[in-house]
């Protein structure tokens, strides 16, 4: 054995021996991010004084030994380190002193190099938030941080739903908090993406903490960018792009529809029967359906001095959707500057964000009747109104046709969904004024003291015109002028015959924040000490309102002013100032090392709201811990060459969760038609009426403890890098806004601590970054995430608690101890009646007809009601996973990147709900229905009922390409740092998924007890073309 | 060291500011909710009375009410398209509901929350301070009388019920629940005033009248026949109220708080309109060239041939709307997707409106003259019993009845009830209460078993509250 050791000792010996001569190394350095060359770099060996620099193109010679480690260093990069080897060229990629491997994150109250964490952060940076061109940077970053789920819409100026390690409340308070240069604010639509430097990702409890108060749904810190020192730096960035839908669904034609349609009027034995070969066949979604626009331009200035650091920039978007006339414009103006003072002792930040919105939306609904109305309806009648599903009911020829004698009658109650989008008239405006100061004084040079004060002020207003006669006279070809008008005469008042009517209606908004933190940071002997202790006020929701509508507008829309509106009908003003909420917090936290090896964090917040003043009990507090030990700076690592990195994680900590309304027993009113109003006296007067509401109870704070460990490791000279993190988050006390027991006194929901929710899962990062010559490199990275979510104790009087409405009466989702948090719950279809014996036999509900869906009688009963309702997991994916790739040859750089959910269900109600029977179906559900010959023991026939239940409950696993970027850089266009980048994007150009309808991906509006996952009017998921340029000076 | 010191003595000086106010910051007071504890400030206790009698206008009344009260008897069908079922109108029709049917928990809901605003209301006034008695009596009387109304409804429907005053979960016999509907009942009488003695601008509001008229149906459906005669009698006689010469007049504009109206639910049609949701809307024709609404609540063909065999035109035609029939304001029905519809649900003027002028007629004095028959009629009065009802039976230009003998005065009244009062939400309670269900059940064709005396327990009531007992056979 020891003769081994000797032998291999001697070996490495002569080994280095031979190493030891010098030799040449080149190379090239170039910057990380851009690739570009970078001229100037300090190239130096380890423990020699000689050394060279790069030149004009990052090119750089040296004498070296194989045992020699070459230092290349420049300002404002990470220094690195690297030992010859056997290596003749070596290139490096340098890391600005933001970015990579010494990588800082932005952690509340500071910032912290990426090593040195003991919680688990996603970072996402400016090269990669604009490689995905979107009007909002969350949906830029969907795919790229494990664990964080982006459920985007692609709907104009639509905000994208977040949720960060699972859903863990029932509540209001679903979204993470966003923190935008220390100021906080409730989603990054109104900033320019290309103004942001770093979105950041607090995900565990020991760094979110620190924002206790509303960290339990996650921390997104997102900083913009800032001047630095250097010349002036002028930047523009382009885009144009085009959009239309991904997945368009095949919808019956004429001939199927009325096929289709007729086998229903049979098995219902009731009903005109359609004639076949009908004059029109329309295509509705060809119809409402246009290629969308979107155009990005944004210039930006910057640079900085030994006074004062700049950076001001510009940016109009404008998109048109798919939906004619819906449109939506944003222009940006950003102003970040720095300014300094007694030798950078004394600094001042100001940052300034105005936002001007402008848009015109229009109703989803239309999708929804586009997939229904009949194809047999014409967009316009020859009359010149609108075609509706009227049809002769004596002839059964769809048109407003008729001869003496003959009667008609509807084929459905669906609208015209072009005239839909036609009559919507809504016009949306709003100004956004985003600003804050930050004072920053080094009291000792250990010691500084920061303070800033900052508020957002909204303006906005929106107006909305509504042409009711033109809406009545469409309703109905056979109606005319002069029947309006007569009931117009004959209700002089009614408003529901007022030739239009025009609503205003602005709203005002303002939150400020004031916070002060001391921060210490002292190493004595290898022991790293960072401190930081403040305190903050925020007042947000300090808003009102204020709304007047009038009726009979002239009909130009230069005159749509209220004061013009007709005396005849009452106008109506409301206006309300809201209660705003007051928080009041105090923080600190301690951050030890030792020798970069062992790490210690503990993190404690108090926050107070005022949310809870029914009982005074304001304040909560909200401690965390945080431990890290880097093995690989432990002496016995050091050798090891394969593992570079390697990092053990562990924390501990609790998070709160307030975000319910002011909690106090009222007196409920309303205005108007309420139940809490009656008319009295021969007059019938408005009388207004009270009620007392379910009293308030003692609520506290949501209290969120979540428990994780991680690893974070980089390998094969840092090319291999990755994580691992284990989490477990319990909402021990969860807010839910209860119902009321059915025979109690008190009619309104109420707040209440009702159960546990649990989210636990795993987060793995995996990146491979290889440069394989000069011009070539590239990368690859996936990131996956599984969360469990479980509701895993609920009180037993809130347990059933029902959501998920279809609008017809039919609810999908149910609250269930050891369920998701609103899990499907609905009948299982259990094949189709055949014939009559068996209905007559069988369970059933109702009386069905042989063709219509049979379900499964799992109490066995005999009859089948919510009793045999049963759970079918979650519209909430258990995975999420992105995939990312980059190669860059030359001067040609290429980047794909992927993400996908699975483990979700979605209700595809536009398939399922019917009300008349006389709506449209999609070719598939035509082609695989069930007929009395061909037996089918899946799917219904055309006379089928409307209930929920699990045929509609598809998979929702998908995955999308979601970005191929094409770019190729025109270099020192103009001067050596000048240059241009010219790129082609494909978003979304291909998905892969079983879903039948339109796009499983539904954002809505997150709430889990209502339309979250089911499609009924979402808008869907668009493919988009992007040409963009990028130019710098 | 001075500058040091400077900043140490700043540094102190914003943490104290800052400790010391944190609470003030935090209390930050309501601005669009009133909190309860400001309420005495700011409302009358007429406010919260208000209050219970808006509970009439809600949506529940407009579509639910409907299937519980009509739909599921032998009046009226569901309706409207084959394929909307409107939620459980189709197995309220056909009598293959269940404890989960959404009706029930609507309505078990319903009545209960305007007990709890009845209830909430009678102690707010008890405690408001007010100084004139009899006013504070006449809020106390309404809020007692809409408390025994929703009572009543209740235990019609379910027969043993908790009070919810006592406890929401032991269901108290029915003749106690009927006791305390009784004694809510005797305080309206003792103090409300006659419908002539209120204020012009108070016409609609719960009167004397009205809480007699109650009891004596409370006690009818009781069999107490002596009190229920002596209270129809003093409504009759207390020179209030005289029945409409016309009967079709009574559901049109001008029969709005008519001679014959002794409670109606109110209801405005011009801006801002306010009335029983959606009530004429979801009855209202659907299809044809009116269209104005949802064509639920169909009259059925059992109920035209009622009319039919007793040759009652009058009423029959003032009951049903029937295809292409031109209305009496000359609106053209026409070739709508059903047979016939609901004429006393209908509103001339506001047509297919979600809130119309439509006054929901509750009671009136035909019933009380019905109400009077009976009881004459139990208590061996044959002749005051056959005055009565054919009173009844001359305004609709009906001969008088040929019954005669206890028995067959009996089936004559409740035949003459049927007819009077089709479509006014008391058939299904009638044919329970004279236990004529079963075999006018069986006669439309349902399914009826015993079970169907009483509703079931929602199956919601039973998921919050599991130690409530279920009705025989749920």
């Amino acid at each position: 054995m020891r003769k081994l050791f000797t032998l291999t000792f001697v070996f490495l010996l002569s080994f280095s021996w031979l190493y030891g001569q010098n030799k040449t190394v080149t190379g090239t350095v170039k910057d990380s991010q851009s690739m570009i060359g970078l001229p100037g770099v300090s190239v130096t060996i380890k423990g020699n004084s000689g050394g060279t620099q790069t030149d004009e193109a990052g090119r750089y010679t040296l004498e070296a030994a194989p045992t020699d480690s070459l230092v290349f260093s420049f300002v404002g990069y990470v220094s690195q380190s690297i030992v010859v080897g056997d290596k003749s060229q070596i290139n490096v990629f340098m890391d600005d002193e933001n970015m990579a491997l010494e990588e800082v994150v932005v952690v509340g109250y500071g910032t912290q190099k990426k090593v040195d964490l003991t919680g688990a952060i996603g970072s996402v940076k400016a090269a990669e938030i604009v490689k995905q061109p979107a009007m909002s940077a969350m949906q830029s970053i969907q795919g790229k941080v494990a664990g964080l789920n982006v459920t985007a819409s692609e709907a104009p100026g639509s905000t994208p739903q977040v949720t960060i390690r699972g859903l863990g409340t029932a509540l209001g308070g679903r979204n993470p908090l966003y923190i935008v240069d220390g100021f906080p604010t409730d989603n990054l639509n109104s900033i320019n993406p290309s103004d942001i430097e770093s979105i950041d990702v607090l995900k565990d409890a020991s760094s979110a903490s620190i924002y206790g108060v509303r960290a339990a749904n996650g921390v997104i810190m997102v900083t913009t960018k800032k001047g630095k020192v250097g010349n002036v730096k002028i930047g523009y960035e382009g885009y144009v792009g085009m959009k239309n839908m991904l997945n368009q669904v095949k919808m019956a034609n004429a001939s199927q529809y009325i096929q289709y349609y007729n086998e229903n009027i049979e098995g219902i034995g009731r009903g005109t029967l359609l004639k076949p070969n009908q004059a029109n066949n329309t295509d509705w979604f060809d119809e409402i359906l246009q290629n969308g626009t979107v155009y990005n331009n944004a210039i930006n200035i910057s640079g900085g001095s030994e006074i004062v650091d700049y950076f001001v920039s510009v940016n109009n978007f404008t998109e048109n959707g798919i939906i004619d006339g819906s449109k939506f414009v944003r222009n940006t103006i950003r102003n970040n500057n720095t300014y300094k003072f007694l030798d950078n002792k004394l600094k001042f930040s100001q940052n300034l964000n105005l936002s001007f919105n402008k848009s015109t939306p229009k109703p989803f609904g239309a999708f929804n009747d586009a997939y229904r109305q009949t194809p047999l309806a014409p967009v316009m009648f020859d009359n010149g109104r609108y075609g509706t599903s009227i049809y002769n009911s004596s002839t059964g020829i769809a048109g407003y046709q008729t001869a003496a004698g003959e009667t008609t009658g509807n084929l459905n109650s669906i609208g015209n969904p072009v005239y839909a989008i036609q009559r919507a008239n809504e016009l949306l405006n709003s100004t956004r004024i985003q600003g804050g100061i930050e004072g920053e004084y080094q009291i000792f040079d250990f010691l500084k003291i920061n303070s800033r004060i900052g508020g957002t002020k909204i303006f906005s207003n929106s107006r909305t015109f509504t042409d009711i006669k033109d809406a009545w006279l469409n309703g109905n070809p056979l109606r005319t002028d002069q029947e309006f008008q007569d009931l117009k005469d004959k209700n002089p008042n009614v408003v529901g015959y007022a030739n239009n009517s025009l609503n205003y209606r602005k709203n005002e908004d303002f939150r400020w924040q004031w916070e002060t933190f001391l921060s210490f940071d002292k190493n004595f002997n290898g022991h790293q000490i960072n401190a930081v202790a403040g305190f903050s006020r925020e007042k947000s929701g300090i808003s009102n309102m204020l709304s007047g509508t009038g009726y009979d507008l002239p009909v130009l829309e230069q005159y749509w002013n209220l004061d013009m509106a007709s005396a005849d009908y009452t106008k109506v003003v409301n206006q309300t100032y809201y209660t705003p909420r007051a928080l009041a917090s105090y923080f600190g936290r301690v951050q030890y090392n030792y020798n970069s090896k062992y790490y210690a964090t503990a993190t404690i917040r108090r926050d107070g709201s005022s949310v809870f003043r029914n009982t005074g009990e304001y304040f909560a507090t909200f401690p965390s811990f945080g431990l890290g030990w880097t093995i690989s700076n432990e002496d016995f690592m050091k050798d090891n060459t394969v593992l570079n990195f390697l990092k053990l994680r562990a924390n501990w900590g609790v998070l709160g969760n307030q975000d319910i309304p002011l909690n106090v027993s009222q007196l409920l009113t309303a205005e108007g038609s309420s139940n809490y109003n009656y008319v009295f006296g021969p007059g019938q007067d408005l009388v207004l009426g009270a009620a007392f509401g379910s009293p308030a109870l003692p609520v506290r704070w949501e209290k969120t403890q979540e428990t994780g460990v991680g690893l974070d490791f980089e390998m094969f000279d840092r090319k291999l890098s990755g994580s691992v993190d284990y989490y477990n988050k319990l909402n021990t006390n969860v807010l839910m806004n209860v119902q009321p027991i059915l025979n109690s006194a008190f009619a309104n929901n109420f707040y209440d601590h009702g159960g546990k929710v649990r989210n636990n899962g795993v987060e793995v990062i995996l990146n491979w970054k290889n440069s394989v010559s000069e011009d070539f490199n590239y990368n690859i990275g996936v990131n996956y995430a599984y969360n469990h979510n479980e509701l895993t104790d609920v009180k037993p009087a809130y347990d059933g608690a029902i959501g998920g409405s279809l609008s017809n009466g039919q609810i999908t989702k149910q609250i269930k101890q050891g369920q998701p948090l609103y899990g499907w719950w609905m009948w299982e279809a259990d094949g189709v009646w055949q014939n009559q014996d068996e209905i007559t036999s069988g369970a059933k509900y109702g009386t069905p007809r042989p063709g219509h869906l049979r379900y499964k009688d799992q109490n066995a009963d005999g009859v089948i009601d919510n009793r045999d309702k049963v759970f079918f997991g979650s519209y909430m994916p258990t995975s999420t996973y992105g995939v990312n790739l980059g190669i860059n040859y030359k001067a040609i750089d290429f980047s794909l990147s992927g993400y996908g959910v699975a483990g979700n269900k979605i209700y595809n109600a536009l398939k399922g709900t019917r009300i008349n029977g006389g709506e449209n179906i999609t070719e598939d559900t035509f082609n695989n229905r069930w007929i009395s010959s061909n037996g089918s023991n899946v799917n219904p026939g055309a006379d089928r009922d409307s209930y929920a239940s699990s045929y509609y409950l598809e998979s929702g696993n998908y995955f999308r390409i979601n970005n191929i970027t094409l770019g190729y850089t025109f270099k020192k266009l103009y001067n050596s740092t000048s240059n241009m980048r010219l790129y082609f994007t494909a978003q979304n150009p291909f998905m892969f998924t079983k879903y039948s309808g339109f796009s499983p991906e539904i954002a809505s509006d997150g709430n889990p007890a209502l339309t979250s996952g089911i499609e009924l009017s979402a808008y869907p998921t668009t493919r988009n073309f992007l040409f963009g340029v990028n130019v710098q000076f | 060291m001075k500058f040091r010191n400077l900043n140490i003595a700043l540094l102190m000086a914003a943490g104290l500011m800052v400790s010391s106010c944190a609470k003030d910051f935090l209390d930050v007071p309501s601005n669009e909710i009133i909190e309860a504890g400001d309420s005495e400030e700011n409302y009358s206790p007429e406010v919260l009375v208000n209050g219970i009698y808006g509970m009439f206008t809600d949506w529940n009344y407009g579509f639910s009410f409907l299937g519980i009260t009509e739909i599921i008897s032998d009046n009226s069908e569901k309706g409207s398209s084959p394929t909307d079922t409107g939620s459980d109108k189709d197995i309220l029709d056909n009598l293959t509901y269940t404890s989960t049917a959404g009706s029930f928990a609507a309505l078990w809901e319903q009545w209960y929350k305007s007990i709890g605003r009845a209830t909430n209301a009678i102690e707010y006034t008890e405690n408001y301070g007010l100084t004139d008695e009899a006013l504070k009596n006449r809020y106390i009387g309404e809020a007692r009388f809409l408390r025994a109304l929703n009572y009543f409804w209740l235990v019609r429907g379910w027969g043993d019920i908790p009070i919810q005053e006592q406890d929401l979960i032991k269901r108290v016999p029915q003749a106690e629940v009927y006791d305390y509907i009784e004694a809510d009942l005797q305080f309206a009488i003792d103090h409300l005033p006659a419908k002539s003695k209120y204020a012009a601008k108070d016409l609609g509001r719960a009167t004397k009248g009205a809480a007699q008229a109650l009891l004596a149906k409370v006690h009818l459906y009781q069999g107490q026949w002596q009190q229920a005669y002596d209270l129809s009698q003093a409504v009759i006689s207390s020179g209030e109220y005289s029945l409409e010469p016309n009967y079709e007049k009574i559901w049109r504009l001008e029969g709005e708080n008519g001679s014959e109206s002794i409670f109606e639910i109110q209801a405005r049609g011009s801006s801002i309109a306010h009335g029983i949701q959606q009530y004429s809307q979801t009855q209202g024709p659907r299809g044809g060239s009116a269209g104005i609404g949802w064509g639920f609540n169909t009259p059925s063909q059992n109920l035209v041939d009622a009319f039919n065999a007793e040759k009652d035109e009058i009423r029959r035609d003032a009951t049903i709307i029937f295809r292409n029939e031109v209305m009496y304001d000359g609106l053209k029905i026409g070739n709508t997707e059903n047979e016939m519809y609901n004429e006393k649900a209908y509103s001339s003027a506001n047509g297919g409106a979600g809130d119309t002028d439509k006054n929901l007629r509750y009671m009136r004095l035909g019933e009380i003259y019905l109400i009077k028959a009976e009881a004459a009629n139990e208590l061996g009065n044959t002749n005051e019993a056959l005055t009565a009802l054919n009173a009844i039976r001359t305004r609709v230009k009906l001969a008088n009845t040929t019954a005669s003998g206890q028995a067959n005065i009996r089936l004559a009244i409740w035949k003459e009830r049927r007819l009077e009062l089709a479509m006014e939400h008391d058939r299904w309670f009638d044919l329970v209460r004279t236990k004529q269900a079963e075999n006018a059940m069986k006669a439309a064709g349902k399914p009826f078993e015993s079970k169907h005396y009483l509703y079931p327990i929602p199956d919601n009531q039973l998921i919050q509250t599991p130690e409530m007992t279920q009705n025989t056979g749920w």
